[in-house]
C-alpha cells in the first residue's frame, strides 16, 4: 500500500487551448476562453457566455482521426491521446493499464437534438447507442488500446477528482501498474438549461470569490493524467511531472444541490486528502479552489478553507473564469492546471474579481504570480448530491 | 384577492407536488419556508417559474424571492402590485 | 478479497421484498417483455416531504438501500457506492421533453437536479447522515461490478468497515419505447423460456438490489462474495471458460466446486451465442436468472441477491432451471453475465 503514484503525462482540451502548451500560454497571458456561444445550438445563444472548445464537431472529427463520434468521445480521446503521448507510452500492453473516465452527460449532446423527434416517430437516427455514460469511455479506451480496467464515474461536478482518486487506489492496491484518469463533458442544451433553472448562471464573465458574484459560466472540455506506480517509473526511468500525494472523498450530507454553509463536506474531503498525503496543511503553496462563482459555493468553500488552515490560508484562486465550469472534466482540467503551477513556478489568477467577500477574511490571487516555488498544491472539486473531493499534488 | 389566494393554493400544490396537502391546510399568513409549509430553496425556484408561467411576472434576482415568498399573502400582494 | 453480505434487499418484478416469497409456481417463460418492479410501500421508508420530488428510481434505490441497512442492523454505513447503467432516466426524460416542448423556456429545476446520476447516492448519504466515501459508477452493464470492486477495495484498505453497495436501474415509458424501436425488446408473441429462445430481443427489466458488506462476518451474515471480475471483451466460449478457470482459481476454487451457475442469457439467440455455448461446455447446473428479473444494465445486482438468497435458503427457484433439475448442497455459485455480447463479468458467492 505504500507505493507512490506519479503523474507521467497529461493532456487537455478546453476553451483555453487544445493542448497542455496552449493551456499554459492562455493561463500565462491571463486570457479567458469564455465568450459568446458559437457552436452550441440553443435558444439562449445570445443570453449566456460559455467556455467552448473552439472547434466544430467536424473539426474535432478531423483532429481526433478516429471516426465519426460525438463531441464527448472526440474531446475525451484528444485529451487522453495527448496524455499518453506526453508520458511516452507507445506500447499499452507492456503493463497492466486502466482507463477511468468521468462524465455527467455522456452522449446527451447528441440525444438532445434527436430525442423528441425520435420518440414521436419523425426520425430514425439511433442515438441510444451513444447515449449512456459508459459508451464514450469504452470507445476512447478501444482507440487507446486499453482493456485491463475500464470504468466510468459520475458524481456530478466532482466526478474527475474521483476518477483520479480511483486510479491512484488501483495502483496502490496493486491492481494496475498505470492508469489514464480524468473526465470529459461537452456543452449541451441540457446542462445550460438545467443550470439556468437553478438561477446560478452569470450572463457575464463569472467572478469567483467576488462579493458581487452572480453565478457560474459553463464550459466544456476534457483532461486526463497518466498515473504510474513507483515501480514502473523506476523500471522505465520515466520523467515525472508530479506526484499524486493525497486524495479525499466525503459527502456533505446536507442538501441535494446546496453546500452546507460551513462547508462540512468540503472540510472533510480536504482533511481526508491530508491524511492520505501525510503532510501538514502548512506545506501547501497553492490551492486551486472549486470556486464556481456561485454565491453558495464560494462562501461555503471559503469558510471550509479558513477552518482547515486556521485562518492562515495559502495563496488560492479559482481558474473557472478561464475555462468555465466544465462539470465532470473540471477536476481533471484543474489537476492539469495545478501541475502546470508546480512545473512552471506560477500561480494563476482568479480573473474578474474586484470586491472582497464580506463573509470571508481571505482574498484570492488576482494577478499572475511568477517565480514562486510551488511544491504542494491542493485542488478541490464539489458537486450535487453532496459529493466533495480534494486532491493533493507535489513536485517530487 | 381571496380568489387569487385560492388560485395560488391550487397552483402551488400542483407545481410543488404537494399531493398530501389540501388547499384549506395552507394558512395564507403562515410562512411557506422553514417552520410553516417546510419548503426549501428548490421550491423557491419552482415558485419563481410559477409566477412567470401563470402570472406573467419575472423575478430577475433569486435573492428577492425570499421576501416575496414569505407567505401566500405576500405572494398575492406581490402579484397584484406587479401585474401589468 | 472476500466480502461478507450482512444485509441485503431487492426490489424487482416479483415480490422479492417479502422475505418469505421465493418465486414459487412460476412459468419458465418471462411473464412479459416489460418486467416492472413490484414496489414496496415507500412511505414506510421515506417522508412525504422528501418523496414528493422523487422519481421511481430514487424511491426504489433509497428504499432498497434502507431495507438492506435494516437487515444488517446498521444505521450508518462507512461508505455508499452505487452502480447504475442509465441513472435517473425519468427525470432526464422529463427535462428533455419540457426543453423541446417549451423551446428552452419556463423550465423548472426539479427534474434537472434529480436527473444527475449520483442522486440516489446523495439521497442515501442525506438520509443516513453518512459523510463517508460516496461514489457512483455508470459503466453500463458493469456498473454494479465496478461498484462492488470499489467497495471490496475500500474494505481491503481499511478505509471502511461496512459499505452499502447498490445496483439500480429503472424502466420508463420513453426508455421502453427507445429500446423497442431499436430492436432490443422481444415481441410479446416471441416470449419463450430463455434457454429455448430463438428470437431477437429480451424482456426489459428494472430494479434495485443493495448489500451491506464488510470484511468480517457478523451475526446477520448470509453469504460471502469471493470474487468479482470484469472483461471488456470475450472472443468466444473457450475464452470465457479459460477466464472462468483463472477467475475461480483467484478465488481459491476450481470449476468442479461450483454448485450452480447463474447465467446471464438474455433470451436473444444471437447475443447469447457465446454464453450459451459456454453453458453447454461447462457441464454444471445452469440457472437462467433473467427469467425472473429481465435484462437491464444492473441485472447482475439482482443475480448477486439471488445467489446470496439461494445459499441461505438452499433452494433454487424451479422457474430458472431447465428440465426440473434438483440442485442441492449449494456451496459456491458462479454468476456469469454479459450485455449485448459486449462486456462480460464473473462473480462468485459462497456459503460462510
Amino acid at each position: 500500500m505504500s507505493t507512490k503514484v506519479y503523474i507521467t503525462g497529461m493532456g487537455i482540451i478546453s476553451a483555453i487551448g487544445d493542448s497542455v502548451e496552449e493551456t499554459l500560454q492562455s493561463l500565462s497571458d491571463s486570457k479567458t476562453g469564455i465568450g459568446k456561444i458559437n457552436y452550441l445550438e440553443t435558444f439562449h445563444k445570445d443570453t449566456f457566455v460559455v467556455g467552448e472548445v473552439k472547434h466544430s464537431n467536424n473539426e474535432l472529427i478531423e483532429i481526433a482521426g478516429i471516426g465519426n463520434y460525438n463531441r464527448t468521445t472526440l474531446l475525451g480521446y484528444i485529451a487522453a491521446r495527448e496524455a499518453l503521448k506526453k508520458a511516452s507510452i507507445n506500447d499499452i500492453k507492456e503493463a497492466r493499464t486502466g482507463f477511468v473516465s468521468a462524465t455527467t452527460i455522456a452522449g446527451m449532446c447528441t440525444t438532445e437534438l434527436l430525442y423528441k423527434d425520435f420518440l414521436e416517430g419523425r426520425n430514425n437516427t439511433n442515438f441510444i447507442d451513444s447515449h449512456f455514460c459508459g459508451v464514450s469511455t469504452n470507445d476512447i479506451a478501444k482507440h487507446l488500446g486499453i482493456i485491463d480496467y475500464v470504468t466510468t464515474i459520475s458524481t456530478a461536478c466532482s466526478s474527475a477528482a474521483n476518477a483520479i482518486m480511483l486510479g491512484a487506489r488501483l495502483i496502490k492496491n496493486n491492481i494496475l501498474d498505470r492508469v489514464v484518469v480524468g473526465g470529459v463533458d461537452p456543452l449541451s442544451k441540457f446542462t445550460l438549461n438545467g443550470f439556468n433553472t437553478l438561477m446560478i448562471l452569470d450572463k457575464e464573465w463569472c467572478k469567483p470569490f467576488d462579493e458581487n458574484r452572480k453565478g457560474l459560466n459553463l464550459g466544456e472540455g476534457a483532461a486526463y493524467l497518466v498515473l504510474e506506480s513507483e515501480k514502473l517509473v523506476k523500471e522505465k526511468n520515466k520523467n515525472i511531472l508530479a506526484q499524486l500525494l493525497g486524495y479525499g472523498n466525503a459527502n456533505d450530507a446536507y442538501h441535494q444541490t446546496a453546500s452546507s454553509p460551513e462547508g462540512h463536506g468540503a472540510l472533510l474531503a480536504m482533511q481526508n486528502a491530508f491524511k492520505v498525503a501525510g503532510i501538514h496543511p502548512d506545506a501547501i503553496d497553492y490551492i486551486n479552489a472549486h470556486g464556481t462563482g456561485t454565491p453558495n459555493n464560494d462562501s461555503s468553500e471559503g469558510i471550509a478553507m479558513q477552518t482547515l488552515f486556521n485562518n492562515n490560508v495559502p495563496k488560492f484562486s479559482s481558474t473557472k473564469a478561464f475555462t468555465g465550469h466544465t462539470l465532470a472534466a473540471a477536476a481533471a482540467i484543474e489537476a492539469v492546471i495545478s501541475i502546470l503551477a508546480i512545473r512552471n513556478s506560477m500561480i494563476f489568477p482568479c480573473l474578474n474579481r474586484s470586491t472582497q467577500m464580506s463573509d470571508l477574511t481571505i482574498t484570492p490571487v488576482n494577478t499572475l504570480e511568477k517565480n514562486i516555488p510551488v511544491n504542494y498544491v491542493l485542488s478541490n472539486s464539489f458537486g450535487f448530491g453532496g459529493n466533495c473531493s480534494s486532491l493533493i499534488f507535489s513536485k517530487n | 384577492m381571496s380568489n387569487l389566494i385560492e388560485t395560488l393554493k391550487a397552483q402551488i400544490i400542483e407545481q410543488l407536488n404537494l399531493a398530501e396537502l389540501k388547499p384549506e391546510d395552507i394558512d395564507p399568513n403562515a410562512p411557506l419556508f422553514g417552520d410553516g409549509l417546510g419548503l426549501d430553496s428548490i421550491d423557491a425556484l419552482e415558485l419563481i417559474v410559477l409566477l412567470e408561467k401563470h402570472h406573467g411576472i419575472k423575478i430577475q434576482d433569486p435573492k428577492d424571492a425570499k421576501a416575496i415568498f414569505a407567505s401566500l399573502q405576500s405572494m398575492a400582494d406581490y402579484i397584484i402590485a406587479n401585474k401589468k | 478479497m472476500t466480502a461478507y453480505i450482512n444485509g441485503l434487499s431487492c426490489i424487482s418484478h416479483h415480490n422479492t421484498i417479502d422475505e418469505n416469497y421465493f418465486f414459487e409456481n412460476l412459468s419458465t417463460q418471462p411473464p412479459s417483455n416489460k418486467l416492472l418492479a413490484t414496489e414496496p410501500v415507500y412511505k414506510e421508508y421515506i417522508s412525504a416531504a422528501s418523496m414528493r420530488r422523487m422519481s421511481h428510481i430514487i424511491k426504489m434505490g433509497l428504499t432498497a438501500g434502507l431495507m438492506s441497512m435494516k437487515k444488517a442492523g446498521s444505521e450508518k454505513p462507512d461508505a455508499i457506492i452505487i452502480g447504475t447503467g442509465i441513472g435517473c432516466y425519468e427525470d432526464t426524460d422529463t427535462f428533455l421533453r419540457s426543453m423541446s416542448d417549451n423551446n428552452e423556456q419556463l423550465l423548472t429545476p426539479t427534474a434537472f437536479i434529480q436527473s444527475t446520476h449520483n442522486t440516489v447516492g446523495g439521497q442515501l448519504a442525506l438520509t443516513t447522515k453518512c459523510n463517508g466515501t460516496n461514489f457512483t459508477y455508470v459503466h453500463q452493464n458493469l456498473s454494479f461490478e465496478y461498484a462492488l470492486l470499489d467497495s471490496m477495495m475500500l474494505l481491503n484498505e481499511n478505509e471502511a468497515t461496512t459499505v452499502l453497495v447498490g445496483a439500480i436501474d429503472e424502466i420508463t415509458p420513453s426508455l421502453f419505447e427507445l429500446f423497442y424501436r431499436t430492436d432490443r425488446i422481444k415481441k410479446t408473441e416471441d416470449l419463450q423460456s430463455i434457454w429455448n429462445s430463438t428470437s431477437k430481443g429480451y424482456s426489459l427489466g428494472e430494479g434495485a438490489a443493495f448489500f451491506n458488506i464488510s470484511s468480517t462476518a457478523t451475526p446477520t451474515t448470509q453469504a460471502k462474495i469471493t470474487g468479482v471480475k470484469c472483461k471488456q471483451h470475450i472472443e468466444n466460449a473457450d475464452e470465457l471458460i479459460q477466464e472462468t478457470d483463472l477467475f475461480l482459481r483467484s478465488c481459491g476454487l476450481q470449476i468442479n466446486q461450483i454448485s450452480l451457475v447463474l447465467s446471464g442469457n438474455c433470451g436473444d439467440e444471437q447475443m447469447d451465442k457465446k454464453i450459451s455455448e459456454f453453458n453447454k461446455k461447462i457441464n454444471l447446473p445452469i440457472g437462467y436468472f433473467k427469467t425472473l428479473c429481465g435484462e437491464y444494465f444492473t441485472a447482475s445486482g439482482f443475480a448477486m441477491w439471488l445467489a446470496a438468497t439461494i445459499i441461505k435458503k438452499q433452494v433454487v427457484p424451479q422457474a430458472i432451471l431447465p428440465d426440473s433439475q434438483i440442485v442441492s448442497n449449494i456451496q459456491h455459485i458462479l454468476i456469469v453475465n454479459h450485455y449485448h455480447d459486449k462486456e462480460y463479468s464473473l462473480m462468485c458467492v459462497s456459503v460462510c
